[in-house]
């Protein structure tokens, strides 16, 4: 890990004094020992804050919205969910190419810092749920990379938490997601820090227009849950974000990977986040589709 | 002091909803919040004491969805019916020192302005506290920075103490209504007068001069310094003890409809939208900055204390990290 | 579910009707004089790709006990390709409204043409009858019931 660690922080300032970028975004140590939290960073004299350990599992591209009408040349260090999710956002045209550096960093799985703070002192933090089933834990595209390639440890797609909840009947599907949906308190995180999630103006932040209520119950929870996995149907990198920074601890990801196991069987497998443009398999069709309906 | 072996609590609370409607701090589904009791007794959740809950007592005074009136409108013709009074005193279990601290902040807004909120005093009013010193503060705790007593629950909340002692559990009655709740209850053991052992906490700072170096410094670059990794989600405000802001909508059914109270929170993008579409508080820096000041600085100009009562919460649950004790100690140098 | 069956349950199903093929079924239906039990609400929508998901989750929340989504058949669309976009869209949608645990028999997409008025009758009686037996839907319901006294101050 140090090693990679001090890579980053030469190239960091290597690109910062050549004046290749303006800016780098990279980690740093955060409250806790688990806390590895974004840093933003503009001068070389700066690059020792740079950190990367087992708790770097924030994916630092959808800061690159923020740049987009920017003057800045941006370089950020990416793990293989989040080149996938860099490649998302300049398909939706979000971030820009043009002002951006991209620095892969090969990732062997990261740990999530909510799960190690309630692990008990002395036990081992297990690997994020998400990390556990990660595909591409190199980056998928970059501008240059930092480390060697790992092999992935997993090579298909594992749906078998899916295939639990297909399994129970309607009365029980039912009451576990009324369960898990009430005690969502519609903070937003998972919609905030999802790289699919990255509409202008995001009808949650509607209230007026009578599609979303603020009032929370578990409804109109669900409502949000399945809309906004619904939303991101065929566009979702599985970085796994959305369930890890939940502070409710809803089970965000068992939505996402429905659709995601439905457009596999029903459109063919899709991958997202692997190019940056040509279709996904909501903005398309073909006349050959299943047909259940006549 | 009175005394119940921890053994026992159940039966000490199961008592108490006996004649009271009695919520305590739950575990439900990995979610900490209060919660009834008889919800801990039907096996929904259990008894969650080991720390302090992720969703703040708040909850009790300040639903997230409340509620306020409901109506029928008919043509012009319109009739207007209250919601129901409360129907029995409830007892609140296990809220921490930090979080008598927030209640009597939120007094400040609700009862003690110029507005007598009725929907929060009536609550407030109905509700006998049960305030549990911690003994073991978390790593994200700085509560005594705050001006929180670890010792002594803030008394004009508090209506009975309670102490952890080993296999024990101390009460010592701080209000008439606290007293009569603790008459009410059979088997309780006595114990002389004492405090239990409480660790230091790690973050330590001394905030008075915060109000006065804030004032200046509105259009200071740590702004954007601290608000570039801020996502702009509500978590923050949402687990904050102290955080109310709220929003009145209506829930229209055909002709009969209901006013709410929802809990609003000063991240989104919508909290100061205009009706014109005007945005005052265009992007990330300018919500975090507004959040920070009210907490450190507005509030403190007004009612005299901080708005921040030191729970960690926030520290401990934004996505990102975003460290209100860091931006503190540097502001304060 | 029987258990949820209620005597005389009169089931509330909402029909979105493609305006070009569906709803001159049902026209047509009606013209020809075919009976079908008075519980559908034909809400017309330019294009069945028109139906937006949330439209239907809402249906159900808000007290619809059925939902039947209809448009033209694929290839036959006034917009050319719509409702190609609609069948990928609500192929997904219905397997997830069945992993919500709402019962996949209240909600069904069908391809009614405008000549087609006996297969609009025959889809409606199908479903009010099979929803009638199963009861009605209290999955995804925002169960908070507002009841208030009748109008009596002139304000």
């Amino acid at each position: 890990m140090s090693n990679i660690q001090n890579e980053m922080r030469a190239v960091a300032k290597e690109l910062l004094e050549s004046g290749k970028a303006t800016v780098v975004l990279g980690w740093e140590k955060g409250t806790m020992p688990y806390d590895s939290t974004p840093v933003m960073i503009r001068s070389a004299a700066d690059v020792d804050k740079l950190i990367w350990d087992e708790y770097c599992l924030q994916n630092l591209s959808t800061y690159l919205i923020d740049f987009i009408n920017s003057e800045d040349k941006v370089a950020i260090f990416a793990k293989g969910c989040d080149t996938r999710a860099y490649n998302r956002l300049v398909h939706d045209k979000r971030i820009n190419p043009e002002n951006s550096i991209v620095i892969g960093v090969p990732c062997s799985g990261m740990k999530n810092p909510k799960v190690a703070a309630k692990t008990p002192a002395g036990a081992e933090v297990p690997m994020a749920n998400a990390c556990k089933e990660c595909r591409y834990p190199n980056p998928v595209a970059c501008d240059q990379k930092i480390g060697s390639d790992v092999t992935p440890w997993c090579t298909a797609k594992d749906f078998s938490d899916v295939e639990a909840i297909e399994a129970m009947d309607a009365d029980a599907k039912a009451a576990f997601w009324k369960e898990q949906y009430s005690k969502c308190i519609r903070c937003y995180a998972c919609r905030n820090i999802c790289p699919a999630c990255n509409c202008t103006n995001c009808i949650f932040d509607q209230s007026a227009s009578g599609w979303c209520s603020k009032d929370v119950n578990a409804s109109e929870n669900q409502f949000y849950g399945v809309t906004r996995a619904f939303h991101v149907a065929g566009r979702c990198i599985e970085c796994g974000q959305c369930e890890a920074v939940c502070p409710s601890d809803v089970p965000i990801m068992l939505m996402n990977k429905k659709f995601i196991k439905d457009i596999d069987t029903l459109f063919g497998n899709y991958e997202a986040g692997l190019v940056t443009e040509g279709t996904t398999p909501l903005n398309s069709y073909q006349v050959a589709d299943p047909e259940e309906f006549m | 002091m009175k005394t119940v072996e921890k053994a026992k609590l159940d039966g000490f609370l199961g008592q108490l909803a006996q004649k009271y409607s009695v919520l305590v701090p739950v575990d439900y589904n990995g979610l900490t919040q209060f919660a009834p009791y008889s919800q801990v007794q039907e096996g929904v959740s259990k008894l969650y004491l080991d720390g302090n809950v992720t969703v703040s007592p708040k909850t009790v005074y300040l639903p997230q969805s409340e509620a306020m009136y409901k109506f029928r409108a008919q043509g012009k013709k319109l009739a207007i019916e209250e919601m129901p009074a409360m129907d029995k005193q409830q007892v609140v279990f296990g809220v921490r020192h930090c979080d008598t601290k927030a209640i009597q902040c939120l007094d400040k807004v609700f009862l003690d302005e110029k507005f007598e909120d009725p929907q929060y005093k009536e609550k407030r009013e109905n509700t006998i506290v049960f305030s549990l010193a911690c003994n073991n503060p978390k790593a994200t705790c700085f509560c005594e920075s705050m001006g929180v007593d670890r010792a002594h629950a803030e008394a004009s909340v508090a209506d009975v103490q309670v102490y952890e002692f080993g296999d024990t559990y101390g009460f010592v009655a701080v209000s008439d209504k606290g007293k009569a709740c603790l008459d009410a209850v059979s088997g309780l053991g006595e114990a002389a007068d004492k405090l239990p052992d409480q660790k230091p906490q790690e973050v330590k700072f001394d905030p008075s001069e915060l109000p006065a170096k804030l004032k200046g410094m509105f259009e200071d670059p740590i702004w954007d310094e601290y608000s570039f990794k801020c996502l702009n989600c509500g978590t923050c405000t949402y687990v904050c003890p102290t955080c109310h802001c709220f929003d009145i909508n209506n829930k229209i059914r055909g002709e009969v409809g209901m006013k709410m109270r929802t809990w609003d929170s000063c991240m989104f993008a919508e909290y100061t939208l205009m009706a014109g579409g005007h945005q005052p508080r265009q992007g990330k820096k300018e919500r975090v900055r507004n959040r920070f000041l009210h907490k450190l600085q507005y509030f403190n100009e007004k009612h005299d204390m901080f708005l921040c009562i030191g729970c960690g919460r926030c520290v401990a649950k934004c996505p990102v990290n975003l460290d209100i004790t860091k931006f503190i100690k540097q502001v304060i140098g | 579910m029987s258990n949820n069956a209620v005597e005389n349950f009169e089931p509330k199903i909402l029909v979105f009707a493609c305006n070009w093929c569906t709803y001159a079924g049902a026209d047509l239906a009606g013209t020809s004089r075919l009976q079908y039990p008075p519980n559908v609400r034909v809400l017309r929508v330019p294009c069945s790709c028109r139906v937006n998901p949330q439209f239907v989750l809402r249906a159900f929340q808000r007290g619809i006990d059925g939902v039947l989504v209809a448009g033209c058949h694929p290839g036959d669309c006034h917009y050319t390709t719509g409702n190609y976009y609609t069948r990928r869209r609500f192929l997904l949608i219905t397997r997830m409204m069945d992993y919500m645990g709402i019962d996949s028999r209240r909600f069904h997409t069908r391809w009614i043409s405008g000549a087609e008025g006996p297969k609009f009758q025959q889809v409606v009686t199908e479903m009010i009858n099979e929803v009638k037996a199963i009861g009605p839907n209290d999955k995804f319901r925002d169960d908070a019931k507002i009841e208030v006294k009748a109008v009596e101050t002139n304000e």
